[in-house]
């Protein structure tokens, strides 16, 4: 026996590392119709480590205070040694998780994945996604750019139209009666420390749910595609007939994560500047507001709407509204049917959902 | 190609694609975090005599450590002020005029070598050249 193994026996008989690996990954089965877009959960988790580790590097010289951090920008993006590279990972990276984050979305959406008994998994995601949301917003003015500076204005000057309170709200989400220094402190706790542990706990959460309910049987390729849970008790969904976790999916969501990464890599590499407007390179001035300043396009649906409704009260209350709906869609449509288009009521909401989602972004982005 | 062989050259070629990426990623990250490299070194530091009266000491930055400079009965003597035992900054103990470490009692005399406690070697005397009036440190 060579010393490797010898190694691996020692840890063996001491926690039973070979039936958590075979039941975990060789014993793990998945259903045979399972396709590429449940690879999206994986693809998530691999942003998110990025966004950590970046986020750790970048803190070694960011500096928090109003007065240096954009200075301190600028030294990593043009003085340390591969600065550009991190700050530039970390910057594309939160846009594309985004992105990921409504590819899982919509195809948990299409495949009824958030039907009986998922109804806390999809409230857990729903709350992640807000989550994931909230620390971009609040990355977004740690660079104490113009763009940064005056689009954090925006953003939290649309809270002040919530009735009765919402003034006070503006000046204790930004520490002061407008941003400045007191709202970078508060931003910045935020964005590395409260939200990133908020967001570990509740992917953590999220797995769990995973595991107790299993994973979902796509409604492809059958000729049943009406959800079989019936709610008499607790019942773990296996695929006893299904494909193992490792090594046959576990390489399709390589294949997928890398196919991600080759996204990743050719817009920090080829396409740096996608999500840095000319605005990014200035450093706040909080007496000059910038010509057409625009959130992040992300964002950009909801500013449109706050623009084109009558009242920003009204806007804030259809975005409300939208955002409850979703949250609570899996105790609203109680449909055992799975499969998008045996729901044509589903997928003519939902069609109509992103078209309006991205036509706000469009026209928000050309306003 | 026999199957034992394709699977060697798969593995090899595996194994050096995973090493690539490694170097990749590790080769910027230790650039990232290196120490950056200041131009201090060689860098002569001046400082006029009316600075140090008789019986003072005055501690400054020379290539990026602590040092110090001292003048005693119309003797001058420059100094590191890192103790050679654990790396404290020594002080100036004018009554005495010897150097103190605050740390575990090391004692110097004023020409740095070890009077008594636990340092294991005398502090580094530095160059130094007096003219018009002030004292030139490198």
């Amino acid at each position: 026996m060579n010393p490797l193994q010898k190694l691996h026996t020692w840890i063996d008989v001491r926690i039973g590392i070979d039936a958590l690996l075979k039941k975990e990954l060789t014993g793990y089965l998945l259903p045979r119709n399972i396709n590429a877009w449940y690879s999206l959960g994986s693809i998530l988790l691999v942003l998110f480590s990025i966004q950590v580790l970046t986020g750790i590097l970048l803190l070694v010289y960011y500096v928090p205070d109003a007065e240096k951090a954009f200075q301190s920008v600028t030294f990593i993006m043009n003085q340390v040694p591969f600065g550009w590279l991190f700050r530039t990972c970390h910057a594309v990276g939160s846009n594309l998780m985004i992105l990921a984050l409504f590819g899982h979305l919509l195809s948990v959406l299409f495949m009824g994945s958030y039907k009986s008994p998922r109804e806390f998994n999809w409230l857990s995601g729903f709350v992640l996604f807000n989550l994931v949301m909230g620390i971009s917003l609040t990355g977004y003015l740690l660079p104490w750019s113009q763009l940064s500076f005056w689009a954090t204005t925006v953003a939290t000057n649309s809270v002040g139209v919530v009735p009765v309170i919402g003034e006070q709200l503006v000046e204790f989400l930004r520490g002061a009666k407008s941003v400045g220094p007191p709202t970078l402190s508060r931003f910045f706790v935020l964005h590395v420390v409260v939200i990133p542990a908020t967001i570990a706990g509740m992917i953590g959460l999220h797995l769990f749910l995973l595991k107790r309910t299993g994973v979902s049987l796509p409604p492809f390729g059958l000729s049943d595609t009406r959800n079989a849970w019936r709610g008499e008790q607790y019942r773990y969904e296996d695929h006893p007939d299904g494909i193992p976790f490792f090594p046959n999916f576990a390489l399709r969501d390589l294949s997928s994560i890398l196919l991600y990464l080759a996204l990743f890599g050719t817009v920090v590499f080829f396409l740096p500047n996608l999500f840095f407007p000319a605005q990014a390179f200035v450093p706040a001035d909080p007496f000059q507001t910038p010509d057409r300043i625009k959130p992040e396009w992300y964002f950009l649906p909801n500013y449109q709407t706050l623009r084109i409704l009558p009242s920003e009260l009204l806007g804030l209350a259809v975005q409300g509204a939208a955002m409850t709906f979703l949250a609570l869609l899996p105790f609203i449509d109680r449909g055992t049917e799975r499969h998008p288009l045996k729901r044509p009521l589903f997928l003519t909401c939902c069609i109509c959902g992103i078209l309006t989602f991205v036509g706000l972004m469009i026209w928000g982005h050309y306003s | 190609m026999n199957t034992g062989t394709r699977r060697r050259f798969l593995a090899t070629s595996l194994a050096a694609l995973l090493a690539g990426t490694a170097g990749a990623v590790l080769y910027p990250l230790l650039r990232y975090l290196a120490p950056r490299r200041t131009d201090t070194a060689q860098q002569a530091v001046r400082i006029p005599l009316a600075e140090i009266p008789d019986g003072t000491a005055k501690f400054f930055d020379f290539e990026g450590k602590p040092a110090v400079l001292v003048s005693s009965k119309g003797k001058l003597a420059c100094l590191s002020a890192v103790c050679t035992h654990l790396g404290c900054i020594v002080q100036w103990q004018k009554d005495r005029e010897e150097f103190r470490c605050p740390c575990h009692g090391g004692r110097f005399a004023i020409d740095g070598t070890v009077v008594s406690g636990p340092p294991p070697r005398p502090l580094a005397r530095l160059p130094f050249t007096v003219a018009n009036g002030s004292v030139t440190v490198g």
